[in-house]
């Protein structure tokens, strides 16, 4: 497929990434010439400079036959701009980046005239993404499936987890009351592999759980974590995220205490927060943080916009005891260093905004065979889990999940059939209208065909 | 450095040399060359093949992702390791034995110079069909790049390839004309292959044996201008040859990306094109003024083959091939006339093109800036930004173009000063020499009109590095003897 990207920021350059490496033709437009050349070294590109607004710029940059133009530029009114004229010039599907939450509430008016098809909002996204891991506290990480029948939950295993050391295959004999869930991935080392029966999960491990909600939560009260909801958030940095993230739990009746550096900035927010308790104050400032009783917090979660501010004290109040520290971090190359220093929450605002185009791209990737419902990318990128609906008439229809071919590396987790959940063993068979999920470590997958042969 | 990486790129781009001396194998077997001729084709393909193919398969590099310096050393090193061995069916069919003469003769043919070592008795029925093909074919292949087909050939080479298409094709900026790297250099080899295929069925339609006119048609497009009789295209004596071989020469000067927006139906971009402009201005302009500068000495008066001649020799000298039909160098034109082609020499043709030379985007945007520069001597405070093809010139890449042209130029000179050290000829002929061999033309002025047999093997193995330097434009093959080049990081 032929894809623009206008603007080379940091969501422009990760979709870049991920686009190119699925062979998709990607144009990027930037009006800055220097980024230009660093995209074109780093990703296999080609590169158009100028306004990406400016209808000529599109028309050199081929919107014309363009299959889904990304306007990702930092200015919401150029995004919205961009997708106008490239609907016009023929894009066939639009996507737009707007973050100002005014224009967003006036876009379910515009949306159509404006030719966006998807408009994403990357802190709305991200709150979104934070408010969920709230509710599940014990998780680092969690995706949902199947219209959210089916949870897919990240932890971290720790020495006296009852399944450390033990053989996957042993587990249901040597752990009679444990719920029946899949082991869908495991990062050790920075490797990533998808576990078979002989497969033996160490202290440290960072392991992905499949299952239906009651049986993952059943799953970790076995595992002695702890289930209780969060009441107490403390929210370092009042920006857009921490806007929409109060919005959203406080009527869960989580209570939220947010710590804002600029005084204007903090009025503003008492003001369109009115149950939010507001303090101005150096959120980096131990003293504060104690004193604002840091000790009593179920979650603490740092929100500021320098990276290094955010893991020290992230860091910092896990050591205090924070039971959930969640630590926002811009740039992923961190990753590997920070889940070594023990802090495995970690939320990357372009990653999430990248992986949500991304999902909708893959959506639209012609061909008629079993196309991509939902895609999510596991362990910073490096397995990804997608869902799928088995249609009628294909092949695998009926066979058992022992006599498919499937690809390396590649695992069908769970399947849900008509409201119940499925994990599926080698006697389990696919039927038509299933929403299959398959874990794998292979970028680009685009269809369930192209994942079990048959 | 990821030397893994850079030993895998060197054994494929052998495989895939040893995979292009194959045709020359054919075409010397089917002409009934002598066994020996055709053997050491075969042996110098199987050769390459041992050499490459488990370098291409046992390395395993963790990353295959290029850094900029990866990217220059795979360039430099898969040019020289290329020419190295394709001199091999030279001195193994015993047609050129003296190792440093193949080597020339191999950098001659890859760099599409086409300066040779041969003598003119070495020519006319004593030249092998197979290893004559082969020289010439290696024009063909070394006018496009080898990097930029093994892109085309294999898609999944390598990450970041812009570092290697970068540092192999002629200009001073990348352009893609489609997004992915792979598919812009398919679409310029499908170009190229197209317009040698027009080529080779224009000069049989004029009468040439199948052997000649590949083999012409081959040389041509490389811009390269190995030919296969001691006196070039002359050899032929005829206008139609002359004509057919001048327009091609000239059509292999443009920008190839241009005849893929033709076929894609924007026109604009061809006729809208600066650079294009600056060449045809200056190609006409030239031809013109030595078209009326020879009439009376040379043609005795007559126009319309002072016009052919001069149309000839300007479009063999932009276009850096180095065919000739009549030694311009010799007294018979006059110094004027000569005077004309020695500028030229350091000009080339367009970027994107298979020509040498420093490339008229270079020149158009030094005239440029000089005449900016002598603009702000009356006006200190003015701000003015070069402008070319329709778009504001970044300071940057004017600033590394004067400095390509310093470089140039230095190249130039020091080239003939150590070609001099062995006190063979004239200064003329020592600085043309040199100059022939940085802009990748071919013939020079003096001794090397006809060939460049008696200069000894120092001087051969200088302009081996110069011819080089100038088809990698420079910096690649300069930055190779640099320090941080051998640095372990």
């Amino acid at each position: 497929m032929r894809i623009l990207i206008v603007g080379a920021g940091k969501v422009g350059k990760t979709l870049a990434e991920n686009l190119t490496n699925e062979a998709h033709d990607v144009v990027i437009i930037d009006n800055d010439e220097d980024v230009l050349h660093r995209c074109e070294d780093l990703y296999d590109v080609m590169v158009v400079e100028g306004n990406g607004a400016n209808a000529q710029t599109l028309i050199d940059a081929g919107a014309a036959h363009a299959d889904i133009l990304i306007a990702a530029t930092a200015g919401d009114e150029i995004n919205m701009l961009c997708c106008l004229i490239g609907k016009r010039l023929g894009a066939k599907y639009c996507i737009a980046r707007i973050r100002d939450p005014k224009y967003n509430e006036s876009l379910t008016l515009l949306q159509h005239e404006l030719g966006i098809d998807l408009a994403v909002n990357p802190e709305r996204a991200t709150a979104l993404e934070i408010n969920k891991l709230l509710r599940f506290p014990f998780a680092s990480n969690i995706e949902s499936f199947a219209k959210g029948l089916i949870e897919m939950v990240e932890f971290r295993a720790q020495p006296k987890d009852p399944v450390t050391g033990c053989m996957l295959r042993d587990v249901p004999t040597r752990l009679p009351g444990l719920p029946r869930v899949l082991f869908a991935a495991v990062e050790r080392g920075g490797q990533v592999s998808i576990p078979t029966g002989d497969f033996t999960i160490q202290a440290g491990d960072r392991v992905y759980v499949a299952g239906d909600q009651i049986a993952i939560t059943n799953f970790f009260r076995y595992m002695g974590r702890d289930t209780h909801p969060v009441k107490n958030v403390m929210i370092l940095g009042g920006g857009r995220i921490s806007y929409y993230l109060a919005r959203m739990i406080t009527p869960l009746g989580m209570h939220v205490t947010m710590i804002e550096i600029d005084p204007d900035k903090a009025t503003l927010l008492s003001e369109d927060l009115p149950h939010v308790n507001v303090l101005l104050g150096d959120g980096t400032n131990q003293e504060l943080l104690e004193q604002e009783g840091l000790q009593n917090m179920d979650a603490f979660i740092t929100l500021c916009n320098r990276d290094e501010e955010n893991l020290m004290t992230g860091l910092y109040a896990s050591t205090q005891g924070v039971p959930k520290v969640i630590v926002k971090n811009n740039r992923v190359n961190y990753a590997d260093v920070i889940n070594r220093m023990g802090l495995d929450t970690i939320i990357s605002p372009r990653q999430i905004t990248g992986a949500y185009i991304l999902r909708y791209v893959r959506a639209r990737i012609g061909g008629h065979g079993t196309k991509v419902e939902k895609l999510y990318r596991l362990i910073d990128g490096k397995a990804e889990a997608l869902e799928f609906i088995a249609r009628e008439g294909e092949k695998y229809i009926g066979v058992p999940l022992k006599d498919l071919k499937m690809r390396e590396n590649t695992l069908v987790a769970v399947i849900a059939r008509r409201g119940k959940v499925i994990v599926p063993f080698g006697n389990d068979h696919i039927e038509s209208g299933d929403s299959v999920i398959i874990i794998t470590c292979e970028a680009g997958l685009g269809d369930l065909n192209e994942v079990i042969r048959t | 450095m990821n030397k893994k990486l850079v030993f895998r790129m060197l054994g494929t781009i052998l495989v895939i040399e040893a995979i292009c001396m194959l045709p020359a194998f054919i075409i010397g077997w089917a002409h009934g060359d002598e066994r020996r001729d055709v053997l050491a084709l075969l042996l110098s393909a199987l050769i390459c093949l041992v050499v490459g193919l488990p370098m291409h398969l046992l390395e395993k590099p963790q990353t295959s992702n290029l850094r900029a310096k990866e990217g220059f050393m795979i360039v430099t090193l898969s040019w020289m390791v290329m020419s190295l061995f394709g001199a091999l069916p030279f001195m193994l069919s015993g047609f050129i034995p003296n190792f440093f003469d193949a080597f020339f003769e191999s950098v001659s043919g890859f760099t599409t110079t086409g300066a040779t070592v041969l003598t003119a008795d070495q020519f006319e029925g004593v030249m092998p069909f197979g290893i004559g093909f082969w020289r010439a074919f290696t024009h063909w292949i070394g006018g496009m790049g080898v990097l930029v087909l093994s892109l085309a050939l294999l898609p999944k080479l390598t990450g970041r390839s812009a570092h290697l298409v970068r540092a192999e094709s002629p200009g001073p900026s990348l352009s893609k004309i489609a997004p992915k790297m792979t598919d812009s250099s398919k679409i310029l080899y499908i170009v190229y292959s197209a317009l040698t295929l027009m080529e080779f069925i224009s000069l049989m339609l004029c009468g040439l044996s199948p052997y000649d006119a590949a083999l012409h048609a081959v040389s041509n497009a490389g811009t390269g201008g190995f030919s296969n009789h001691a006196a070039s295209i002359a050899y032929y004596d005829s206008p139609a040859v002359e004509i057919v071989i001048t327009v091609f020469m000239t059509l292999f000067s443009i920008n190839l990306a241009l005849y893929y927006s033709i076929v894609t139906g924007r026109w604009r971009d061809f006729t809208k094109s600066e650079e294009l402009k600056w060449f045809l201005c200056m190609f006409g302009g030239s031809a013109l003024l030595i078209a009326c500068i020879i009439a009376a000495p040379a043609h005795g008066g007559n126009f319309g083959d002072a016009l052919r001649h001069s149309f000839f020799n300007v479009a063999t000298t932009m276009s850096t091939t180095g065919f000739t039909i009549d030694a311009y160098t010799t007294d018979l034109w006059p110094i004027a006339a000569r005077a004309i082609i020695l500028c030229l020499m350091f000009c080339g043709a367009c970027v994107g093109s298979t020509a040498g030379g420093m490339k008229t985007m270079r020149i158009a945007l030094l005239l440029k800036q000089s005449k900016r520069e002598i603009g702000r001597t009356f006006n200190p405070r003015r701000v003015q930004r070069v402008r070319f093809e329709g778009r504001g010139i970044d300071e940057t890449m004017l600033h590394q173009v004067a400095v390509f042209a310093f470089v140039y130029v230095l190249l130039v000179l020091l080239g003939g000063l150590l070609i001099s050290f062995e006190g063979k000829f004239d200064l003329i002929d020592n600085f043309t020499a040199s100059l022939t061999c940085v802009s990748n033309i071919g013939p020079c002025f003096g001794a090397g009109a006809s060939g460049f047999s008696e200069f000894g093997s120092f001087s051969k193995a200088v302009m081996s590095i110069l011819m080089l330097a100038g088809r990698l434009e420079l910096f690649p093959i300069l930055a190779f003897f640099h320090r941080d080049a051998w640095r372990k990081i």
